[in-house]
């Protein structure tokens, strides 16, 4: 080789430079670019999470009845594109009986990498979906969102409504076949609250349990409310009768984990997680996969499923379907209309399912003018045509909001007149604002979360309603979502829009209290009246369920007709895919442990 | 030359620590921070402030940086504030793999076609053909990927069922294949022209003139004369390219499912996860810096006139 070389003669240096500018930036360089519509955008992880954090001491009571109840009536509502790919479990299918004798099947569909498998860390929606079926607690929901025993197979109420008593379930056991007892329990709730675990959410879900603040202050190590009675006996002092306080130990911040598997696995002990669950995790590649197998010893009866293989990897989720690679998919709105064409081979897949609990506003800052007149924010809610816009602009896949609480939520009330669409009262509103005159109207800036590309549709015709019906003209600033975080926080804007809040429970203090309370850390546009304040706190210690509704009721109709936001749309339905050897998968307007159910159906 | 490697090597540290103090710098004084994402608009002062402390983002600027750095010198670039509880070293290298393996697949593509290509092309200089050539592999090169990805996946995956559509299975497996081509097919644009140029030259040269002249079979002169000395700056460029390999973009990732870097990197920065954001600079910085010298001195190897001082 080396005479090779002493014999060559040294090749034109430009060349060179240009080839390897050529190689090299086609080596690095697909790097920059527009983002490009796909069905599983990375900002949207990022955005899920605008909604799925929780929050807040709310109060309900027999919240999942009414949600129940309520929600056959459901109106038909959308798929937005931010719905379709976001892995939130969707799908759903006839009522199949629920003992066929059928087993086995490996269920295939994508999802994204969960932040976390720690249940005591769990805060956003992709963790959640995952870790409600490796691990469980003393209760659950069902599918149809009824409180269920699930760990504990039965419980008392002290009369005061302060000390609730867990027997746990004989047959309950670990994973690896270890029995589960009280003093797991104790353990993983002393474990979920500890400052060094640092749950974003144990305050939510927790802090209801006398003693819990002493130890996230860092005060004690053991909580104060829990203790071990016996092996198989746990008890849990709460600070006031809240007759919710069972719903809040669904979420798996209160979930038992096998104190041996966390102390020797160390920082990364859920990469093998010894969860309850109907199924454990066999495998887990992080970007690539995660398998989970059937659990034979799980207490509610095993799962039917043999496996569930979840690809991390992303993709284009529609052609993946349709090339049989995933069994489920979300629909983009590109292709939602050629679907619901029953010539397409796809259109028998086809499954409408109830809308999620969620509802997108636009905020308005009510100390800052002019949405510090409330003339002027109703009237610009008395000039949107919203119908119009879901029907035109947003193919009828929203529903539109009037109110706050949404369809088939507890609360929710069909008789919310809200400010409907009336360009004259509108006009006659604006005349009598403070901000009437055009000239002297201070600039109004409207500022959504998002990094470049074309803000949405339906804001942009707001927008020009607003232009065309009050001659008031609005400018959208976007900027990046951290930020855009931050000055939110810091009610630094004007007015608001791009953003939704999903339910963490239901129980109508999780939208009214926590939005537009005026002490509350997420009423984000300095909303504040007395009146309201007053009702809403007079609703979180009401025991009667009818008089607490009632007052939740009377709050929410005050609020709307302030106007702090344009109330913009209530989730609508979901259109997904859903293959049709694929029986039993409820889709469930939350989290809710629902796997083991499902079987395929060969 | 030895002087010159260390002191290009005794350089690196500086360059690194002006490179991750800027980043640091640039992402702790920007707006919002990980706990703001991660508690998202449900955000609650006593709560997000209790996280800070707990995940020591309370402390000065100047003290998270320079333990940042202790540690990251020696191999520990701390804990993902995302992925709680993963090591930033093992989410990093198993996504910078997976982008490595994407990268050589391509290359593989790249190298076969655009190398016979280009060398082959050189012996029709002055024919209709090599212009055709040069001109369509140019074509090919521009089409932009989020045009090329959905027609070649239209077209093999959904169309004709050849492969499957997107997805992540390592270098083997036949999932492998609509990145190699999408990604392969640009780059053969740019060795094809590199290869032919080279080939060129070789072929002026005194001693191919009188390897023919002694008679040896033009086959033989093409490959052990021609070939071999001409494939000598491709390697050369190919050092150049060797830290780019650690990368893959993200229009190419989510379109195909890959579990690359370049995403990761991207939903980092939005989620404020600084210490992935700091050991992806640093990384990506020394891998810059390395191949930089490596091209360098294998150009000294191979050309004796070059001198490193």
């Amino acid at each position: 080789m080396m005479n090779l070389i002493n014999e060559r003669m040294y090749p034109s240096f430009v060349l060179l430079v240009i080839a390897a500018l050529l190689f090299g930036s086609f080596l690095v360089s697909c790097g920059g670019g527009e983002p490009i519509t796909v069905d599983e955008p990375a900002a949207l992880d990022i955005e899920r999470r605008e909604t799925p954090t929780p929050k807040s001491s709310m109060d309900v009571s027999s919240g999942s009845q009414q949600a129940r109840d309520t929600k056959r009536d459901t109106k038909p509502g959308p798929v937005t594109l931010a719905d379709v790919s976001t892995p939130v479990p969707k799908a759903s299918s006839t009522a199949v009986p629920e003992d066929l004798g059928l087993s086995g099947g490996v269920f295939n569909r994508l999802w994204s990498d969960p932040p976390t498998l720690d249940p005591h860390l769990t805060s956003d929606t992709t963790s959640a979906g995952v870790v409600v079926e490796i691990f469980g607690g003393l209760v659950s929901f069902d599918t149809s969102l009824n409180l269920i025993p699930d760990l504990a197979e039965s419980w008392d109420i002290s009369p005061d409504a302060l000390t609730y008593t867990f027997k746990i379930r004989d047959g309950a056991v670990f994973h690896n076949g270890k029995q589960v007892t009280a003093q797991d329990f104790k353990w993983s709730l002393d474990r979920a609250v500890n400052p060094d675990t640092a749950s974003p959410v144990a305050e939510t879900y927790l802090g209801d349990i006398v003693g819990v603040n002493d130890v996230l202050e860092g005060n004690a190590t053991s909580i104060s409310g829990v203790k071990a009675i016996d092996s198989k006996t746990i008890q849990i002092i709460i600070d006031e009768p809240k007759a919710y306080f069972l719903q809040k130990l669904t979420y798996p911040t209160a979930f038992v984990v096998d104190r041996e598997n966390v102390e020797s696995g160390g920082r990364s002990w859920t990469d093998s997680p010894n969860g309850t669950g109907p199924f454990k995790m066999v495998d887990y590649k992080i970007g690539e996969r995660l398998i989970l197998e059937r659990h034979d010893q799980y207490h509610l009866g095993p799962a039917k499923l043999d496996k569930i293989q979840m690809n991390l990897a992303g993709g284009s989720s529609m052609a993946m379907y349709e090339n049989d690679e995933i069994d489920l998919t979300g629909i983009s709105l590109f292709d939602l209309e050629r679907i619901k064409d029953p010539q397409d081979p796809l259109n028998s897949d086809l499954v409408v399912a109830n809308p999620s609990f969620s509802i997108s506003y636009i905020g308005f800052n009510t100390k800052e003018p002019p949405f510090d007149d409330p003339k002027f924010r109703q009237a610009l809610n008395h000039a949107v045509d919203k119908e119009l816009i879901a029907e035109e602009v947003l193919a009828g896949l929203v529903v539109p909001a009037y109110g706050i609480l949404p369809p088939g939520f507890p609360g929710h009330s069909e008789d919310i007149e809200g400010l409907r669409h009336d360009v004259v009262l509108a006009k006659k509103l604006l005349s009598e604002s403070k901000y009437a005159d055009p000239t002297t109207r201070p600039r109004i800036v409207i500022t959504i979360p998002g990094t470049g590309g074309t803000p949405n549709l339906d804001l942009e015709v707001i927008i020009n309603m607003w232009e065309q019906n009050l001659a008031v003209e609005v400018e959208i600033q976007q900027v990046e979502w951290a930020t855009y975080l931050a000055d939110l926080d810091r009610q630094r804007f004007q007015a608001f829009g791009g953003l939704g809040w999903e339910a963490d429970y239901p129980d109508p203090q999780d939208f009214l209290d926590i939005l537009f309370h005026t002490r509350s850390d997420n009423n984000n546009g300095a909303y504040s009246n007395s009146a309201v304040d007053g009702l809403l706190e007079e609703a979180r210690i009401e025991t009667d369920v009818v008089r607490r509704m009632n007052l939740y009721k009377k709050a929410e109709n005050m609020i709307v007709s302030d106007a702090p936001w344009l109330p913009l749309w209530f989730a609508g339905e979901r259109h997904v895919l859903i293959k049709p050897y694929v029986k039993g998968y409820e889709i469930t307007p939350m989290i809710v442990p629902k796997m083991r159910h499902v079987y395929i159906e060969e | 030359m030895a002087k010159y490697v260390l002191r290009r090597i005794l350089w690196l540290p500086f360059l690194l620590i002006a490179v991750s103090s800027i980043t640091f710098t640039l992402g702790t004084y920007g707006p919002g921070d990980p706990v703001q994402v991660m508690m998202g608009a449900k955000y609650d002062p006593v709560v997000a402030a209790r996280l800070r402390e707990a995940l020591g983002l309370d402390r000065p600027i100047m003290v998270q940086y320079t333990e940042y750095m202790w540690n990251a010198v020696q191999g520990d670039f701390g804990e993902s504030l995302v992925f709680r509880g993963r090591s930033v070293s093992s989410l990093l290298v198993s996504k910078m793999w997976v982008s490595f393996q994407v990268n050589a697949a391509a290359m593989v593509v790249s190298l076969s076609v655009g190398l016979p290509l280009g060398f082959w092309i050189a012996h029709k200089q002055g024919t209709w053909l090599d212009p055709a050539t040069i001109t369509l592999s140019l074509l090919l090169m521009s089409v932009p990927i989020m045009v090329s990805i959905p027609l070649v996946l239209w077209g093999l995956c959904l169309k004709l069922h050849w492969v499957p559509c997107s997805g992540w299975g390592g270098i083997l497996d036949a999932r492998i294949i609509v990145p190699a081509i999408t990604m392969g097919v640009p780059g053969v644009a740019g060795l094809a022209r590199l290869m032919r140029a080279s080939t060129l030259d070789v072929m002026g040269q005194d001693f191919v003139r009188t390897a023919h002249s002694k008679g040896i079979h033009p086959l033989s002169v093409d490959y052990r004369h021609i070939l071999r000395n001409a494939l000598i700056p491709i390697v050369t460029v190919l050092s150049f390219s060797l830290a780019g390999m650690l990368t893959t973009g993200f229009i190419t990732e989510r379109l195909l499912g890959i579990p690359g870097v370049g995403d990761f990197a991207i939903k980092s920065i939005f989620s404020r996860d600084y210490p992935v954001i700091m050991a992806f600079t640093l990384i990506l910085s020394t891998a810059f810096v390395l191949a930089n010298l490596l091209a360098d001195i294998t150009y000294s190897f191979i050309d004796p006139r070059i001198r490193l001082t």
